[in-house]
């Protein structure tokens, strides 16, 4: 079955096209590798997904849920007039979809001012209404399997980068996303934060979650995920089996994107 | 000796009145200047030009000036006549809506320091707008704002003798009576040992709360 999907996306930042046709879609329990160089699109693409930015045209839909569709070579959003990021923000009918997925960012986005635990119970409770000794028991299902069950109590600035993203990936568990999209979770971390921020991710992909990953590391995609998507200047470039597309690509521009990766 | 005990007891008696002045301008400027930041940082052209020439003249001319305006104002523009009654309520409109604006400013540097990463990570797990800000922005905003909301407040403290502009009978209006009917400058060195020992307490207190908010960065 397939949970989300995308088609002929565009977008464009003050008329200059950064995604000129993207069309993709994720089945359940699939893992989906998005590579490609910096500014590809990739980042662009999953804000997208998540509703951080607007298309310009194209359709989206989450399960049975049209999204988005085309009307007229223009995007047009559920319960929406406008195409702007405010009228995103406003916009009701999307509240409800945002419980289909999950994002993890680049830089965690932790809130400072609230322990870890209250990060990752705050939403559950006080957005989705869920019954607050059931969200923490959760919670803490979720932390321990995060390895800091430990630090519940601690504020994010006690934390290490790994840990601290680690928590961010908690906090999107504790939603019970049907998807959860990662945007280079890796790229502000060590080799070391880096190795145990993988292992967590990896734990999920074998517990057949959904998860789409915008990443850098290479080895780590053809590893974890089931297909790979390469983007570059704005278009899907090849795609395929992770195994496949990472070790023999078929086009000349993945293999040159490739080729910098093994120097 | 029983002299400087008399001017010390009769100067004090004016640092109620200040305080007065000095309580109320907390008390109604602070929410003032959250509600003009909303308006400065509104998507309405015509409520963020409003609220930043508002802010511009607040911030132009002299607080002084303002007194006047508030306290006279009445009687020149609608011929009004408040009274004598009218005059710790105009001193207290004046100061609050003087030193809201200042807040505005404050605040609204305080809010857009705030990274825009908190408002996409709050907005992908479904909190509203309003939860955001409630929430996520306003309690990082306060800890944000603490130093340079002190400085206004010192500042205030001060400020107080600007009522003696309109003869308002507060601690600074006291000193100078006594001082003019005793040929003295003793009763202006108590009014001031008197502002500094008030600032101390609050520069202690506010250093307090800056504290209370360090266990997170």
């Amino acid at each position: 079955m397939s949970l989300f999907e995308i088609k002929n996306c565009k977008k464009n930042f003050d008329g200059v096209p950064v995604i000129k046709d993207i069309s993709f879609k994720v089945d359940e329990g699939e893992v989906v590798a998005i590579i490609g160089s910096s500014g590809s699109g990739k980042t662009t693409l999953l804000r997208i997904c998540t509703f951080l930015e607007y298309m310009n045209d194209g359709e989206m839909t989450y399960l049975d849920k049209k999204v988005v569709i085309s009307e007229n070579g223009k995007a047009k959003y559920i319960g929406q007039k406008n195409l702007s990021i405010d009228a995103l923000k406003k916009n009701k009918e999307l509240i409800k979809i945002k419980n289909y997925f999950g994002l993890v960012f680049q830089n965690f986005n932790l809130f400072p001012h609230w322990t870890v635990l209250k990060n990752v119970i705050n939403a559950p409770i006080s957005v989705e209404k869920r019954n607050k000794d059931e969200v923490i028991e959760k919670a803490m299902m979720y932390l321990k399997k995060m390895g800091i069950e430990n630090k519940v109590n601690s504020y994010p600035c006690e934390l290490s980068g790994g840990q601290q993203q680690r928590v961010a990936i908690a906090r999107a568990l504790c939603m019970e996303p049907k998807i959860i999209y990662f945007d280079e979770p890796t790229s502000a971390l060590d080799p070391e934060l880096t190795r145990e921020v993988l292992k967590v991710i990896k734990e999920l992909a074998n517990e057949k979650r959904t998860m789409v990953i915008v990443t850098h590391e290479m080895s780590f995609a053809r590893d974890v995920a089931d297909r790979v998507i390469f983007v570059d200047n704005g278009v899907i470039v090849e795609e395929g089996n992770a195994k496949e597309v990472i070790s023999n690509p078929k086009m000349e521009r993945t293999k040159k994107f490739l080729q910098k990766y093994e120097e | 000796m029983n002299n400087i005990t008399d001017i010390i007891i009769r100067v004090f008696s004016g640092a109620g009145a200040s305080s007065i002045i000095f309580f109320s301008t907390i008390i109604f400027s602070l929410p003032l200047g959250l509600l003009i930041t909303f308006a400065r940082m509104s998507k309405l052209k015509v409520l963020s030009g409003f609220a930043g020439f508002l802010i511009s003249v607040l911030r132009g001319t002299p607080l002084m000036l303002q007194l006047f305006m508030w306290y006279y104002g009445p009687f020149y523009l609608f011929r009004v006549s408040l009274g004598l009654n009218w005059r710790l309520p105009a001193i207290i409109i004046g100061f609050s809506i003087n030193y809201a604006a200042y807040f505005a400013e404050i605040f609204r540097s305080g809010i857009e320091g705030i990274p825009v990463g908190q408002y996409e990570a709050a907005s992908v797990l479904g909190y509203t707008n309003s939860q955001t800000f409630i929430k996520i922005i306003f309690p990082q905003m306060v800890k944000r704002v603490i130093p340079p909301v002190t400085n206004e407040i010192i500042t205030l403290i001060k400020d107080t003798s600007l009522a003696f502009a309109i003869t308002y009978t507060e601690m600074f209006t006291v000193a100078k009576q006594i001082a003019a009917a005793k040929a003295t400058i003793i009763p202006l060195l108590v009014a001031g040992i008197f502002y500094y020992i008030f600032n101390y307490i609050v520069a202690f207190v506010m250093g307090r709360i800056e504290k209370s908010f360090n266990y997170y960065k």
